[in-house]
């Protein structure tokens, strides 16, 4: 009942972080539709075992597009076509028999190839080491209702926290800016009392952070919001340069 | 002989925990920044722990395997976190949460452990309040409950369907806020292969740096393991693809007793399986249950579709059988009981391995957009997998193998019986018993992480000379590394024909057939040999491509792999001792005629700590039994009727 | 916190001073508009509006030094983000395609550092010529001699290429402006979730409008020979 397809790869090989990368092509014939994107992958490492050939490497994890661990470029695309999808969310039903697909890793100064697929993202731990936090110790908390939150206050918080960190937004953008990555956190907190103490210095560090990573800057594109697997807006963009704006004023 | 003291502190149980803390030991605050903490796993346990305790004043090193903390599977948990609150004033306590707990565990598991986890259940919403967890409130700006399974009050805090991940965001900040203040060495992309122990003592980790394939060695004066649970073991899970029970076996075979290794909850709300190359399982939070009715149709090889099939052809299952909890009895039970139906052929869908689960009446009775502000991701996360359309239709659910209760046995302190080596969250074995709650994995993470861990460590620690040192070139971390390193050499020596994967694949088949939803003596038997001849082919055949000093997934996977075939074996020796059933645990010839638990508190009262003694071509492990003693709870035959 | 010269130099303050040059001088080009359309008024009100204009002295200067200020800033920091994102992508994508859907990747977006380097170069041929250019003189009515800049316009507009030149050139700033008046309002933080739209659609009210308003003239007179009737005399 389900229908099998051939599909042409082009995938990116590289393999360390200082080496050169290139291309490789490989058709999969036998592509089930309710396969993710993901598991066609797996079918090809499999192939490219059983003939002795070392497999693609890519990052992946839960595969229920939480975790944010993948982050291809499938086709030109952050996590490929579908909105609001991850790509390990994305079923191979999205594609036709005979579709040829270019997987490249998200490109971007701040994100450097660690091999074929993966990159080192650790430059957004950094981010939210400058500042993406409530300085709360463990043990110090009120009762937790004793402070009520509007709901829809704590809905729009939730908005921007819904942020998996997958990096789609630096992949996609012509500028390979993080500035979505980088507001969601300081909207998702600035939305909320607990949040509101630490304001001014959060923004002020994580936007210093940013820029010190190598992201480039933010040209309201909005290319972001629309590869987002979680749709997060871009007026997070603009709570950030309000906040900054209030941080330097 | 190792002794197993579970050091449970005397008196009243609900002051068991205040006094243990009066008069557990105490470091000085000027004194912790001289021990080191190794923390290995970065969920709610991992993560809250390392945050906690440096900001305390320990030194604490973090790993994970991802590349980065945020990463760990904690984070698809979905449905919401327990806590005695009462908010909704329907008559819940800490007592009533401590008892649904320990029955719904089905009377396996501790209960002084589980009390405490009931009684610090209420800091840990007001911990992740004040992080800014962003938990579902009410239009008056106060917090929202629902109801899940095991429980007749609503106690369930959540954030959407997502409330592993805000909860771990959580944790995961304030750890990063710890890393920049210089509290925490942080070290991604590392897994821990060998801890190191010196005189008898944890002392530290041996890993691998997972991008240059560096064998790495850490030095401390307490390790503890936060490493999650082994539910992979089954290839198809609701696991993350990297979860694995290495770090957890290879301390096993270091000394550390692992306990009811074959107590697995088997989820009942899950996206079927469709084909052979799937990868994993996704979970549908079991909150879905609340509004959603569980049915498959009256008659076998029923070809309509569910919206043509009236209402007096459908089979209730649930509702029918369980007239009081209905379609929220606890995971083990809806589980079992949609293993039944397809049993008996009722079963739904192309593999005849699915049952239905219908929101049509709660979007008669609340309206499509009250249903859609619930579950709208669940429903659109269906949509995308199944290629169906959950508010027109119902959805297909199967059970999958969700978490495990087994694990390291801890004691009170939750440190397991080698000194220094702790275990917590899901790693451990200790407060879930024979089954865990839904919504109770967050609440037990987060509580060892932020509550009970910081707490013991002190008490332990208090005993270690501050600022002992052995160094990486002690003769125990220089073997440690031999052996990791061996290991890895090993793998990539064998050069065989069969892909790892397919070994995993066909090892999680014998162990869903066999060491699944139901077991049976012949069943484990024949697993155990299964596993074993299974296992040697993988000895021999087994293709591990690539290099060790690079970037090398599948090599990550081998030595995974390999640890489950020996972690498989032990749990059908485990599922062979307990002649009984209890919780998820049911062995067909211990069960009523109505396929109800027969659960026998005479002879297997008891949690089984498995020692590792050897392993020349068979699995040798010596089992010690901690009788449960329950003091405050009368042991019952559980009933959701 | 930051000095205001730090956080100007930032990624957030270098967008928001795009966004307060560019909404600047798009306020300047609706002043500009108004007074082109002194030249249906009168026969004499385009020449005494831009001799008022020239007799303002000082006040002229600061004022244009401004203006000079504003579009130099402004390209400036154009000029400097779009080399800051070749270094922040250092090696590019073989394929890439926009998602659609929420992006506002277009070709306005796409091409605002070509547009804008275009109206740099149009910019400075037009103050030459209109500024520092040969003009006619004559007198005006209280018998002082200025320059006859309506007949430039007229003598301009009539000329069939230079009239084209000026419409591509005013169609290059509508595409700019189709992102850029949406874009300036994002980077000072006006926006926010429910009013994306109201900005989008606004932005490009404004910039139609805004270049209807400019076209008019050229086409009006190329296409009456600049003997058109609404042409006071």
């Amino acid at each position: 009942m389900s229908t099998n397809m051939t599909i042409h790869l082009r995938y990116w090989r590289q393999s360390g972080p200082t080496a050169k990368g290139y291309f490789e092509d490989r058709t999969l014939s036998n592509v089930n539709e309710h396969m993710s994107f993901l598991e066609m992958l797996d079918v090809l490492n499999e192939e490219l075992q059983l003939e002795g050939k070392d497999p693609v490497e890519f990052d992946y994890d839960c595969r229920e597009g939480i975790c944010g661990s993948c982050n291809l470029v499938i086709n030109g695309q952050a996590h490929g076509p579908k909105k609001g999808t991850a790509c390990c969310q994305l079923h191979m039903r999205n594609y036709f028999d005979g579709d040829h697909i270019t997987i490249e890793p998200p490109r971007a100064s701040a994100f450097p190839v660690i091999k074929d697929l993966v990159v080192d993202r650790s430059a957004f731990d950094r981010i939210i080491e400058a500042g993406g936090y409530v300085s709360v110790k463990t043990g110090s908390a009120q009762e937790a209702n004793a402070r009520p939150i509007p709901k829809n206050d704590a809905d729009l918080a939730f908005d921007y926290a819904a942020c998996i960190g997958c990096g789609a937004c630096v992949a996609a953008c012509p500028n390979a800016s993080a500035s979505l990555f980088t507001s969601a956190k300081i909207s998702h907190l600035s939305h909320l009392p607990q949040g509101d103490v630490e304001r001014n210095n959060r923004v002020v560090a994580m936007v210093e952070q940013m820029e010190e990573e190598g992201f480039g800057d933010c040209s309201n594109f909005g290319e972001c919001e629309a590869v987002c697997p979680k749709e997060i807006s871009i007026a997070a963009i603009a709570d950030m340069r309000r906040d900054y704006v209030r941080a330097v004023l | 002989m190792i002794s197993l003291n579970a050091k449970i502190p005397e008196g009243p149980i609900e002051q068991k925990w205040s006094r243990h803390k009066k008069e557990m030991k105490l470091v000085a605050p000027n004194n912790r920044r001289k021990y080191e903490v190794i923390i290995v796993g970065t969920g709610l346990a991992g993560g809250a722990a390392a945050a906690s305790m440096a900001e305390m004043g320990y030194k604490v090193k973090s790993f994970c395997i991802q590349d980065s903390a945020r990463r760990a599977h904690s984070i698809a948990a979905q449905g919401g976190i327990n806590a005695a609150k009462n908010y909704p004033n329907d008559g819940d306590s800490v007592w009533r949460l401590f008892y649904d707990t320990i029955k719904g565990g089905d009377y396996r598991s501790r209960e002084a452990n589980v009390y405490r986890l009931a009684e610090v259940s209420n800091s840990i919403i007001d911990q992740a309040v004040a992080q800014g967890v962003p938990f579902a409130r009410e239009y008056s700006g106060l917090l929202a409950n629902r109801s899940f399974g095991g429980a007749q009050v609503s106690r369930t805090f959540y954030a959407r369907g997502q409330t592993g991940q805000q909860l771990l965001l959580g944790a995961y900040q304030a750890m990063m806020r710890q890393v920049e203040l210089g509290g925490i060495e942080y070290y991604t992309r590392h897994e821990m292969l060998e801890v190191v122990i010196i005189d008898g003592k944890a002392r530290g980790i041996i890993t691998r740096d997972l991008v240059t394939g560096e064998i790495c060695r850490h030095e401390a004066d307490a390790v503890i393991l936060a490493t999650g649970g082994y539910g992979n073991v089954f290839y198809l899970s609701t696991n993350a693809k990297n979860s694995n029970v290495t770090a957890s076996w290879r301390a096993h075979k270091k000394g550390a007793m692992f306990a009811n290794p074959s107590f697995v909850q088997v989820h009942p709300t899950c996206i079927p399986v469709s084909g052979d190359y799937q990868s994993k399982l996704t979970l549908m939070s079991e909150s879905l249950r609340n509004d959603g009715r569980v049915w498959v149709p009256r008659k076998k090889g029923e070809d309509r579709h569910p919206n043509d099939i009236p209402e007096d052809e459908r089979f209730y299952y649930l509702e029918e059988k369980y007239p009081s909890f209905g379609n929220l009895v606890p995971r083990d039970v809806a589980s079992r009981n949609a293993k039944v139906v397809c049993d008996q052929g009722l079963g739904v869908g192309e593999t005849g391995l699915a049952v239905y689960l219908d929101f049509r009446d709660a979007i008669a009775r609340d309206g499509k957009d009250v249903i859609a502000a619930k579950y709208g991701n669940l429903f659109d996360m269906y949509a995308n997998i199944a290629g169906e359309d959950p508010y027109s239709q119902p959805m297909r659910i199967f059970p999958a193998v969700h978490y495990t209760m087994g694990g390291l046995w801890v004691d009170y302190n939750l440190m397991t019986n080698i000194s220094g080596l702790f275990a917590a969250g899901e790693a451990n074995f200790s407060d879930h018993g024979a089954n865990r709650l839904g919504a109770s994995a967050l609440m037990q993470g987060l509580c060892d992480g932020y509550f009970v861990l910081p707490s013991t460590i002190g008490n332990y620690l208090a005993d270690v000379e501050p600022g002992t040192s052995y160094g990486t070139d002690h003769l125990a971390f220089e073997s440690a590394a031999k052996q990791a390193q061996d290991s890895i050499d090993r793998l990539l020596n064998i050069n065989g024909k069969r892909t790892i994967i397919d070994f995993h694949r066909t090892l999680g088949r014998i162990v869903w057939d066999k060491i699944g939803i139901s077991r049976t003596k012949k069943g484990l038997e024949e697993a155990i040999a299964d596993i074993r001849s299974l296992r040697d082919e993988f000895w021999t055949n087994v293709y591990v491509p690539g290099e060790k000093n690079n970037y090398n997934k599948y090599l990550e996977f081998a030595g995974r792999v390999a640890d489950f075939f020996e972690l498989a074996e032990l749990m059908a020796m485990d599922a062979l001792d307990r002649d009984e059933s209890c919780g998820c645990h049911l062995r067909e010839e211990f069960q009523t005629e109505e396929g109800e638990a027969i659960r026998n508190d005479e002879e297997f009262n008891y949690v089984s700590a498995w020692e590792f003694k050897d392993r020349n071509g068979v699995l040798e492990e010596e089992l010690h039994k901690e009788l449960l003693n329950f003091e405050f709870v009368e042991l019952k035959q559980r009933s959701y009727k | 916190m930051p000095t205001i010269i730090k956080a100007l130099q930032s990624q957030v303050g270098r967008k928001l001073m795009t966004g307060i040059t560019g909404i600047a001088l798009m306020l300047f080009l609706v002043v500009h508009l108004a007074g082109n359309y002194a030249i249906f008024a009168s026969a004499e009100a385009f020449n005494i509006y831009t001799q008022k204009l020239e007799s303002l002295g000082i006040l002229l200067y600061i004022a244009e030094a401004g203006l000079l200020f504003f579009v130099l800033y402004h390209s400036y920091l154009g000029i400097s983000i779009w080399l800051g994102k070749r270094k922040a992508r250092s090696s590019g994508y073989e394929v890439y395609k926009s998602r659609g859907g929420a992006s506002r990747q277009n070709l306005a977006s796409r091409s605002m550092i070509l547009s804008g380097i275009t109206i740099l170069v149009f910019l400075v041929v037009h103050i030459w010529s209109f500024k520092f250019g040969e003009t006619e003189m004559i007198m005006s009515a209280d018998g002082e001699p200025m320059r006859d800049l309506r007949q430039l316009v007229i003598d301009s507009f009539t000329t069939w290429y230079i009239a084209l030149g000026y419409i591509v050139i005013l169609s290059l700033i509508m595409l700019h402006l189709f992102h850029g008046a949406w874009s300036a309002f994002t980077s000072l933080g006006v926006k926010n979730k429910n009013n994306t739209h109201a900005f989008k659609l606004g932005a490009y009210v404004f910039a139609i409008v805004l270049m209807l308003g400019f076209i008019f003239i050229p086409v009006y007179i190329f296409v009456t020979g600049g003997m058109g009737s609404l042409i006071a005399y």
